[in-house]
């Protein structure tokens, strides 16, 4: 019963009304971030991190609030998927599929409703597993020598890309280009400048934040202007809650389904919340069976991506609180928080810094009741900022993006960079180079190098030491996997994927 | 389909891997005698890695992808210029009066009205600069509106 002290201990940080208030905050951005188009949630998440630092707040505030933007941006993809047919992120995809046609049936209110009491259920039940697991993981990662780390370094890049990812090697050059970016600067070890140039602002190394927000809010500025898709939506209502408690009953078992799914699929490596609400949908839909009417309308399907979205984002939470090791984007932008408050993310952090991990743990609990509170009513004002359209939006994005960046060092050499990051984003993007390894490059290249020292230190510069200890050897299996399953497995689910969501008689 | 964008792409990488692996190679041996793990060590598997992944994207490049050309091309252009010149001018002309024209020229460009997109422009500025100064007490540089 441990951990329930220290969970104790952490609603006593979360729950200070200073901390609590920006929990608030945090969740009211978070679902604005997810239903507004063209900002996804790392994209979202990043942003606020500057004006975290310049805020000056202390780190377990800053990072309560942050994993409650990124809670609330899993509530609020699925308002756009389910009025609009638009997935507001990619893993409320699914859930466009029985949300829009309830809503073409006058039901709008309803699936909004359901679907955001199934995310909370998705979102307990996943912090629950959390709690439960990460403890177990944590002290497990002890037993890790550098070795094994630089082994799981590898599995993390290698999976990256996800089992429906298109080409793996494209997330290899992408991950080494990450790291390649991190190696500038002065060598920690042993004082050498690489790659400066001799320019005095390249000494330090390049600034991950600066990368991260050029890469994704400048390159989605200019994805925007490139499509024109400028012009507002049309306006949408919502009607009248028509909702029984009787209908909200028969959904539960679908809620705790998709729930633990979600979860599981978030832990995993290289599964993540869109394939999480995907295996819920597809499972719910063969548990039900015929009685249902699935793709028309049915509320279980609603209920089954949403659980199982928010399941797989705390899920996702796991590897990387435990082990520094995030398994997606916008937990790799929470891990660059991380990094950037001087605090070593890993199994040390359970002990360290065990105010922090159990406050953002007990902050994600609330957080969610949070959400369930402010989604119910609010719902019709988030419906009305999704008519804002993204010719006002995005601009002013861009600006916030500037201002905090500029905030952080008052200088404008950094604001030259990070225009530069987005436009090699864009770039990059247009040739199908995935920006999260290179994110993940960024964070987790000086790790690498350290701990493959540390190994070389150990054996004595024997190079089999990387794959000698049977975790080891585990692990880098798992890699290779991780780059060959693509190839085999991954069109087959792509097909499915594509297939069911042609099956459903409304998406155009 | 053509697939011109990946291999150019590989080409580049390639240049890159081996420029990047070659000046690793370069630096001066580190005060206390050489290491097995020296500070060339992780740079030269990295380009070892990269040249492998940029040929392999030369010889399986994957079909490309959709280039803006004519006007799209030309409005990508002018929204970079208009980010660049936002940096530049930030601190000489001031944060109000900057963001009022990036912010404005950007959503004018993307479709907005002209008066309505510069509205929105000066409303953004001065809400984020009274927000930033007083709210938070961040100072941005008020730049040629400084009374003094």
């Amino acid at each position: 019963m441990e951990t329930l002290g220290f969970l104790m201990e952490g609603f006593a940080v979360a729950l200070t009304p200073y901390n609590l208030m920006f929990a608030l905050f945090g969740a009211f951005v978070g679902t604005l971030i997810g239903c507004l188009p063209g900002l996804g949630p790392a994209n979202g998440v990043a942003i606020l991190i500057p004006l975290a630092f310049t805020l000056g707040l202390p780190p377990e505030t800053a990072m309560i609030l942050l994993t409650a933007v990124y809670a609330g941006a899993m509530y609020g993809g699925r308002i756009s998927s389910i009025l609009l047919n638009i997935p507001g992120d990619e893993p409320a995809m699914m859930t466009c599929l029985d949300g829009y046609p309830m809503a073409q049936k006058g039901r709008a209110a309803d699936a909004l409703a359901v679907s955001a009491i199934a995310s909370f259920a998705g979102g307990l039940i996943g912090t629950i597993g959390l709690i439960m697991l990460a403890p177990v993981l944590a002290k497990f990662a002890l037993t890790f020598g550098p070795a094994e780390y630089f082994a799981l370094f590898l599995l993390a890049f290698a999976t990256l890309g996800g089992i429906t990812g298109k080409n793996p090697m494209k997330t290899v050059i992408a991950a080494t280009l990450g790291i390649m970016i991190s190696t500038v600067g002065i060598d920690i070890s042993t004082g050498t400048q690489r790659y400066t140039f001799g320019v005095l602002e390249l000494y330090e190394g390049i600034d991950f934040i600066l990368a991260i927000v050029g890469l994704f809010a400048i390159s989605e500025l200019l994805f925007f202007v490139e499509h024109r898709m400028g012009g507002g939506r049309e306006k949408m209502t919502v009607g009248k809650l028509s909702l029984s408690l009787k209908e909200l009953v028969t959904t539960i078992p679908t809620q705790l389904r998709g729930g633990v799914l979600g979860f599981i699929s978030g832990v995993l490596p290289g599964a993540g919340a869109s394939l999480g609400s995907f295996i819920s949908y597809t499972l719910e839909k063969q548990v039900v069976g015929k009685k249902g009417t699935f793709g028309e309308g049915d509320i279980r399907g609603v209920v089954a991506p949403e659980a199982g979205n928010n399941g797989a984002s705390s899920g996702a939470l796991v590897p990387m609180l435990t082990l520094g090791v995030p398994g997606s984007g916008t937990t790799a932008v929470l891990l660059a928080m991380l990094i950037s408050l001087n605090i070593t993310p890993g199994p040390l952090m359970f002990t360290q810094n065990a105010d922090i991990v159990w406050g953002v743990i007990a902050a994600l609990l609330i957080g969610n009741v949070l959400l369930l509170v402010l989604n119910i009513p609010l719902v019709g004002f988030f419906v009305k900022l999704l008519s804002v359209p993204p010719m006002y939006l995005l601009p002013i994005v861009t600006m916030v993006a500037f201002v905090g960046i500029y905030s952080i060092s008052h200088s404008t050499f950094d604001l030259y960079f990070m225009v530069a990051f987005g436009v090699a984003g864009y770039f990059l993007r247009k040739l199908e180079i995935p920006l999260v390894p290179i994110i993940l490059g960024l964070l987790l290249g000086p790790e690498m190098e350290k701990n493959l020292g540390h190994a070389m230190v150990l054996s004595d510069g024997d190079w089999s030491i990387l794959w000698a200890s049977p975790l080891a050897m585990g692990l880098w299996i798992v890699a290779g996997l991780g780059l060959v399953l693509p190839y085999l497995i991954g069109p087959l689910l792509r097909r499915r994927m594509n297939a069911a969501m042609k099956e459903s008689p409304v998406s155009d | 389909m053509t697939s011109f964008g990946d291999r150019i792409l590989g080409l580049g990488l390639l240049v890159l891997a081996v420029a990047y692996g070659w000046a690793a190679q370069q630096w001066p041996e580190p005060f206390g005698g050489a290491e097995s793990v020296g500070p060339e060590t992780f740079p030269t598997i990295l380009s070892v890695v990269l040249v492998a992944g940029s040929l392999y994207l030369m010889i399986k490049p994957d079909p490309d992808a959709q280039w803006p050309i004519g006007k799209s091309a030309l409005e990508l252009v002018v929204s970079v210029v208009v980010l660049i010149v936002y940096a530049l001018l930030l601190e000489p002309l001031g944060f109000i009066i900057a963001t009022t024209l990036a912010v404005g020229t950007l959503s004018w460009r993307m479709g907005a009205a002209p008066k309505r997109a510069f509205l929105t422009g000066l409303i953004s500025a001065v809400v984020v600069f009274v927000l930033f100064n007083y709210g938070l007490s961040l100072s941005l540089p008020l730049g040629v509106l400084e009374v003094n």
